[in-house]
């Protein structure tokens, strides 16, 4: 069988997965929290993109709305809710973003609806592209293409500056950076406010490759866990190669009738056989 | 010698608070359930019965989750994905030997202990955050399984599925003595009195002890001589056996299940309900499971969008994760000081 249709088919659906888990990481690495909240802040942005857009806006100002949002709700959790809690294990602070997960996707749900067929048209779906012989849309190769350029922006952003310098302190160990004087806080909310903008670019895309639903956009971010785990929730690197592994797993499921309809459900058993086999390893947290 | 009269007039015991028995306990869960119970029996009209013996079965898996968080500090996320199991496979076991509603509900408990187990597995190897991912993963895996394969309604096969019309489905029957909606809730208020007994059962025997060991610090437990994977596993065969209750109830409740109504979001529910309600004692159970059910039932009640309820859910957490003793351990303490108070007043 040839397989190379479904691989092309699922590099739309592994960016995105690579560009979530890579916004997973950078957050956890830095302040030690899993954002439950990541799908649901996608969610609020491609929304917000789409009723623009309905309202007449050019597209791009939709975009650019969608994601200021994502990320300003992002860094105000980061900024004056996450410190609170920034004294207690990070099982705690994971769950109480399922908190702002829940006050969102009810929020999104109330005010748009559940159950409507939406998708979220980008002009880039008018222009196709000749890829393994499939004819795919061109939305899919810039999802593939931003996603490698944010990763490659926060490597820079990591390697370069002094706020990653920050972050990479923190990832290292919180109570030594701080006593040399690396602002925790500070760092923390720029690493949310990195987290927000994947979160909403990551939503903008899947709402487009996908649907535009507020329950299936919040749960983008079980199987953007899922490749995070398969980059053992440390790697940016493993991360990326963890979400597109993610996403060509459910394309080429497509391929097997048998399971095809359970398709959504490789990314998950994948990162669950990975991690009974190689087990969460000296990942971040892992043993917490 | 006045040394030895000044020793003396010392009290050598100081005056104790009024002790609170293990029978009184269990006096006390008698009473507040079968109270509970019995208003509700009594004045609640059919919307609201139902709703109540949904709420005691959420109560069930509430409890399952407080077992799990209280006792060992693992956080699951899959907990309503077990009731869904429990519910298929007590309906797949009606359909295919037709056996008395209690044998239908243990197979479901016994089935949902089994695959509970199975999934707690990873927890063995990694807990704390990990085991929450691994359990989130496995409920977001047990919706897309069941959406695709449904619930069985007594059609031919493993599945048991009918035709599209749907016109064949057979209806799981209730208990002979308690088909009515009045009997069931009160049938399913009674299996949930002695599911939390059995609870209250383990946490107050080596079980809990070992757990409480466990929880304290593993490496002592190990030297201590407790088998950590057997009793870990045993947790959460016990949670999934409550779980796996509740589903079996559920099922019975409307006859058949609907494999939309387990998405991710209930097992996060549950264990806001676990939060909320307190998990170090059973009365937390009780009422944070109550509390998932009846606050989602008033506002349709009300005319109320229902997705208000995520909303409500989602700051109470927020709020919840600051107080650990929860509205069943608040409840729990002002019980204890009352009855301590009016002891002192009896015995001065």
């Amino acid at each position: 069988m040839n397989l190379l249709p479904f691989v092309a088919s699922g590099i739309g659906l592994g960016a995105v997965y690579a560009l979530s888990s890579v916004g997973l990481v950078i957050l956890y690495r830095a302040s030690g929290t899993l954002n439950f909240a990541f799908g649901a802040f996608g969610g609020v942005s491609a929304f917000l993109a789409w009723e623009l857009t309905q309202d007449g806006l050019p597209a791009p100002v939709g975009w650019i709305v969608g994601v200021a949002v994502s990320t300003a709700i992002a860094y105000a959790y980061g900024r004056f809710f996450a410190p609170r809690l920034s004294h207690r294990d990070r099982v705690v602070r994971a769950v109480a973003t399922l908190g702002l997960a829940l006050v969102l996707l009810g929020a999104m749900a109330l005010y748009w609806g559940v159950g409507v067929a939406r998708r979220l048209v980008l002009p880039t779906d008018l222009n196709f592209v000749m890829l393994f012989g499939v004819r795919m849309s061109a939305t899919r190769l810039v999802a593939l293409g931003v996603a490698l350029a944010m990763v490659c922006g926060v490597g820079l952003l990591l390697n370069r500056t002094r706020i990653g310098l920050g972050m990479r302190a923190l990832a290292s160990d919180r109570n030594i950076s701080a006593t040399i004087g690396v602002r925790v806080i500070e760092i923390d909310s720029f690493a949310w406010l990195v987290n927000g903008m994947f979160a909403g670019i990551a939503g903008i895309l899947l709402a487009n490759i996908n649907r535009l639903d507020p329950g299936f956009l919040t749960f983008l971010v079980i199987p953007a866990i899922a490749a995070a785990i398969l980059g053992r929730l440390s790697s940016l690197p493993g991360a990326f190669i963890g979400g597109m592994v993610a996403g060509m797993i459910e394309a080429l499921l497509v391929a097997v009738p048998e399971v095809a309809s359970l398709r959504s459900a490789g990314p998950y058993v994948a990162a669950l056989i990975f991690l009974m086999i190689v087990g969460a390893g000296q990942g971040v947290g892992a043993r917490e | 010698m006045n040394e030895a009269v000044k020793t003396e007039a010392i009290p050598l015991v100081l005056p104790t608070k009024a002790e609170i028995t293990p029978a009184m306990r269990a006096a006390a869960i008698v009473v507040v359930v079968g109270i509970v119970s019995g208003v509700i029996a009594m004045t609640a009209s059919g919307y609201w019965l139902s709703n109540f013996t949904q709420a005691y079965c959420m109560t069930l898996g509430v409890l399952g989750c407080a077992l799990l968080y209280g006792q060992l500090g693992l956080v699951s996320l899959c907990q309503w994905a077990l009731v869904g199991v429990g519910g298929w496979i007590s309906l797949r076991v009606y359909h295919s030997f037709h056996p008395p509603f209690l044998v239908t509900m243990l197979a479901g408990g016994a089935g949902a202990s089994v695959i509970g187990m199975i999934w707690g597995l990873p927890a063995l190897r990694m807990r704390g955050l990990y085991l929450a991912l691994v359990t989130l993963m496995l409920a977001g895996a047990f919706q897309t399984l069941v959406i695709v394969t449904s619930f069985p309604v007594g059609g031919p096969g493993f599945l048991g599925q009918v035709g599209a019309s749907g016109n064949d489905r057979i209806m799981m029957a209730r208990p002979l003595l308690a088909s009515s909606d009045t009997g069931y809730f009160l049938f399913v208020a009674g299996v949930t009195l002695v599911c939390i007994f059995l609870v209250e059962a383990h946490r107050r025997s080596k079980p809990g002890r070992a757990w409480a060991l466990i929880r304290k610090h593993e490496h002592m437990a190990v030297a201590a001589g407790v088998k950590i994977v057997f009793y870990k596993a045993w947790a959460f065969a016990l949670s999934g056996f409550l779980a796996g209750i509740a589903g079996a109830l559920l099922a019975g409740l409307f006859g058949q299940l609907d494999a939309s109504a387990f998405p991710p979001t209930n097992s996060i529910v549950i264990f806001i309900g676990t939060l909320l309600g307190g998990y170090e004692v059973w009365l937390g159970a009780f009422l944070g499971g109550i509390l998932t059910r009846f606050i989602p039932a008033l506002l349709i009640d009300l005319n109320v969008n229902t997705n208000v309820g995520f909303m409500i859910f989602g700051v109470a957490l927020l709020f919840a994760l600051r107080d650990p003793l929860g509205l069943g351990g608040q409840l729990t303490i002002l019980a204890e000081r009352l009855y301590q108070k009016l002891q002192a007043q009896r015995a001065s």
